[in-house]
């Protein structure tokens, strides 16, 4: 896979492979990949009685309804690349105006990951202990981790 | 002159609002550049501001990067968690 900034100041991605796709894909399902979603996680934060039910009842649904949104809108993006033909190019266009969408989507991803995971802060020290399932889990944390830099850099605008 | 005695009453308004913090704080995901980033977003904080509070998130696992009312508190709270920064809102003591 090929990552590039654009002169627009976006990014391309260009897959070139099955598994290239598959860990493209694998963002969507990682982040979905939890019993409570994202933004109940962090509507459990808010515990002062003043402010919890309010925030239950009229921020957490807003957030839901964000999170829902960015992830649908890389999943489309992604399944539009992949639908077209083999032989031509099929980059996946990172806009500055997409950036924030694919980050926010990463991190949703990235978090689910960490929740089901709990990597820890140096997870290269538990090498030996590590499942190929949690393996293949941290390799796409990595990856994902990766492609957010890429797009603090190059792509993310005040 | 008249044997009087004027008593002076002096009331000082006082504001009783309490204040609230807005706290972020550690978690193991997000990149210092991106938490910087979005302090810089969502307060307007220049750099060096977004900068220290977001080593003090890192070093000391929280910062209070906001206090005053309520329903400012609140609102950037949301904006905070829309980012994916692990944000609580307290009553300052």
């Amino acid at each position: 896979m090929n990552i590039a900034p654009t002169i627009e100041g976006g990014l391309r991605i260009d897959p070139e492979s099955d598994e290239d796709w598959h860990i493209l894909r694998a963002i969507v399902l990682d982040a979905n990949d939890h019993e409570i979603d994202l933004a109940s996680r962090f509507g459990s934060l808010i515990t002062d009685e003043k402010i919890s039910e309010d925030w239950q009842d009229i921020v957490v649904p807003d957030l839901r309804e964000s999170f829902t949104d960015d992830l649908n809108h890389i999943y489309a993006s992604i399944e539009a690349a992949a639908a077209c033909p083999k032989d031509g190019e099929t980059p996946i266009w990172i806009t500055p105006e997409d950036a924030f969408t694919w980050y926010s989507s990463l991190n949703q991803a990235r978090l689910a990951l960490e929740e089901k995971y709990r990597f820890g802060p140096d997870p290269e020290l538990e090498a030996e202990n590590r499942s190929p399932l949690r393996q293949e889990a941290l390799l796409r944390s990595h990856f994902y981790c990766a492609l957010q830099s890429f797009i603090l850099t190059h792509a993310l605008t005040l | 002159m008249p044997d009087t005695t004027t008593l002076t009453e002096t009331e000082t308004n006082v504001s009783t609002q309490p204040t609230w913090n807005v706290v972020v704080h550690d978690d193991p995901v997000n990149l210092m550049a991106y938490v910087t980033f979005v302090l810089m977003k969502v307060f307007g904080y220049n750099e060096k501001i977004a900068t220290t509070m977001m080593m003090q998130v890192h070093q000391q696992g929280l910062s209070i990067v906001w206090s005053g009312e309520l329903e400012k508190a609140e609102f950037y709270a949301q904006q905070l968690q829309l980012h994916q920064l692990k944000t609580t809102i307290e009553q300052a003591e």
